[in-house]
């Protein structure tokens, strides 16, 4: 019995996996949300930033993680456009492109925002460093043009916009080291606010820099994406991908005390 | 010579680019405003060359018939369908060099990376691999963890019980199921309850996992951040100075 429970065949494991994802996702459930100091800083920030600030959101994950920070983005930029505050977007991803440029779209129309004036998406240009550090010099040096092939000098918003000093914010939606690029190069060099929205296997990585304050904030995962849409009491894609993820994390720990359960009256009787 | 110019380039642009964080002298600033430009002009030749050794690898995978040769002419498909697409892009000043009737038909059509060909094929076939790749994680890690997460040693028990409570912290159901378990647990009044009557155990899941990410994990987290940082900065003045030189290529 415990050797067969022990050997249990992983597509009952698969099948667990799929129904704990997949009945939550029908039968959404609410769940009461604790607000995380890293969220709650990062709320705040933008709370207190003046109508007219220009905020940056660098969309840097590709389509493999988009669960993740899609549901920040949307929850900034709702926060952002409520405010007055100007959203301009860019990406280090060439994958990325066509993802953010629909994106921002999708939630300005959401929030009667108009393009041009209240956001701007100014796309692709490779090289990292190169992107990161020219920025801070003159952002029309490395984006000559927006997403849509209209010179900077066009935008209106682009018009009292020239580098990092006229960006109140920058927020990197991450889902790999790009928030420890923006960290050392841009706030560093240029002392531009960074605050990031990453994915959950590099939250870890994230705390020195919120103790040392080179992060303005954070919102960790699906969590800060549940906890910034609980901020604003607008529960979206956030809060139900964390519902749905609560489940498969009670199932993957229920796993695990159940295996090592087993492990130890296996050992026992071999003893 | 052929090792030597780059030796001496890299010597003179990493003295340079030092030169220019420490100094805001205006020939500084200069210098380093125009290599950024160089940059910016250089890092596009990194995709050519990334196009060139993807174009290599896998002609030479078809060419000698090595293992799963057959996906390299899916790559070639994949690769020539989107670029066909994207690469058809019309910019404003051709269309207003064109006749207008001609530019208005093609200014509609939305030719290069706006395309609806482009865009329905990234949003219907590389959005969807990509997440479908990225979700099997989540089957293959509740697997491996039902199997291989034992408490064989003193580090792996500490590794597992870290691991719980901080999984248990990063969800909402965590709090609840921790406050069900203290409230089962024969513990004195004294220990739990505040002065205010409130219990100083509650949502203590989410409170476990802020301590374990501010202390533990920054300690760590700092320790490599500091090992990592002294080894590039050894690294790079290896380079600089021309001791490491591997990134040329080839032996010594």
């Amino acid at each position: 019995m415990l050797e067969r429970f022990m050997n249990m065949d992983r597509r009952i494991i698969f099948l667990l996996i799929a129904l704990v994802v997949i009945i939550p996702t029908l039968i959404p459930v609410r769940l009461r949300i604790t607000v995380s100091e890293p969220t709650q800083k990062l709320y705040d920030y933008i709370e207190a930033l003046p109508s007219g600030s220009n905020i940056m959101l660098a969309f840097d994950y590709g389509p493999s993680s988009l669960a993740e920070p899609e549901p920040m983005a949307k929850a900034v930029m709702q926060h952002c456009f409520s405010k007055g505050i100007n959203v301009i977007g860019m990406t280090l991803f060439p994958s990325t492109v066509t993802l953010a440029d629909k994106l921002m779209k999708k939630i300005a129309d959401e929030n009667n925002a108009v393009y041009g004036e209240d956001y701007v998406f100014l796309g692709y240009r490779p090289g990292t460093l190169p992107v990161i550090l020219g920025m801070g010099t003159n952002i029309a040096n490395v984006f000559d043009k927006d997403y849509q092939d209209t010179p900077l000098s066009d935008i209106p918003l682009m018009a009292n916009v020239k580098n990092y000093d006229q960006i109140s914010l920058l927020l990197d939606l991450a889902s790999s080291s790009t928030t420890e690029t923006w960290i050392i190069y841009a706030n560093t060099k240029y002392d531009l606010k960074i605050a990031a929205g990453v994915t959950a296997v590099i939250i870890a990585q994230m705390y020195p820099y919120l103790q040392t304050g080179q992060l303005v904030g954070m919102m960790p995962g699906y969590l800060g994406a549940a906890e910034y849409e609980k901020l604003l009491n607008a529960p979206g894609d956030g809060t139900v991908g964390l519902n749905t993820a609560s489940f498969a994390h009670l199932l993957i720990i229920g796993l695990v005390i159940l295996g090592n359960i087993a492990f130890f009256i296996q050992r026992r009787k071999e003893a | 010579m052929k090792r030597q110019v780059p030796l001496a380039l890299c010597f003179l642009f990493g003295v340079a680019m030092i030169y220019t964080q420490f100094s805001p002298h205006q020939y500084s600033e200069a210098v380093y405003n125009e290599v950024i430009k160089w940059g910016l002009i250089i890092s596009p030749f990194a995709l050519v060359l990334a196009v060139v050794t993807l174009i290599q690898t896998h002609t030479s995978r078809i060419r000698f018939r090595s293992e799963h040769w057959q996906y390299s002419f899916i790559v070639f498909i994949g690769m020539i369908v989107m670029v066909a697409v994207g690469l058809f892009f019309v910019p404003n000043w051709l269309l207003n060099l064109l006749p207008e009737n001609v530019s208005t038909a093609l200014a509609d059509v939305q030719i290069g990376p706006q395309n609806p060909v482009f865009v329905w094929l990234y949003d219907n076939v590389q959005v969807p691999m990509d997440a479908t790749m990225f979700s099997l994680l989540a089957f293959f890690i509740a697997s491996a963890a039902f199997r291989a997460f034992r408490a064989r040693a003193f580090e792996a028990t500490l590794l597992l019980i870290t691991a719980m409570f901080v999984m248990l912290g990063n969800i909402p159901v965590g709090d609840l199921v921790w406050n069900k378990v203290i409230s089962w647990l024969p513990l004195p009044e004294s220990w739990v309850l505040l002065e205010d009557g409130t219990s100083r155990m509650e949502d203590g899941a989410s409170w476990l996992r802020q301590e374990i990410l501010d202390v533990p994990n920054t300690a760590a987290r700092r320790g490599i951040i500091l090992g990592v940082s002294l080894g590039v900065i050894s690294q790079s003045i290896r380079i600089i100075l021309g001791i490491e030189r591997s990134y040329l290529g080839g032996g010594d």
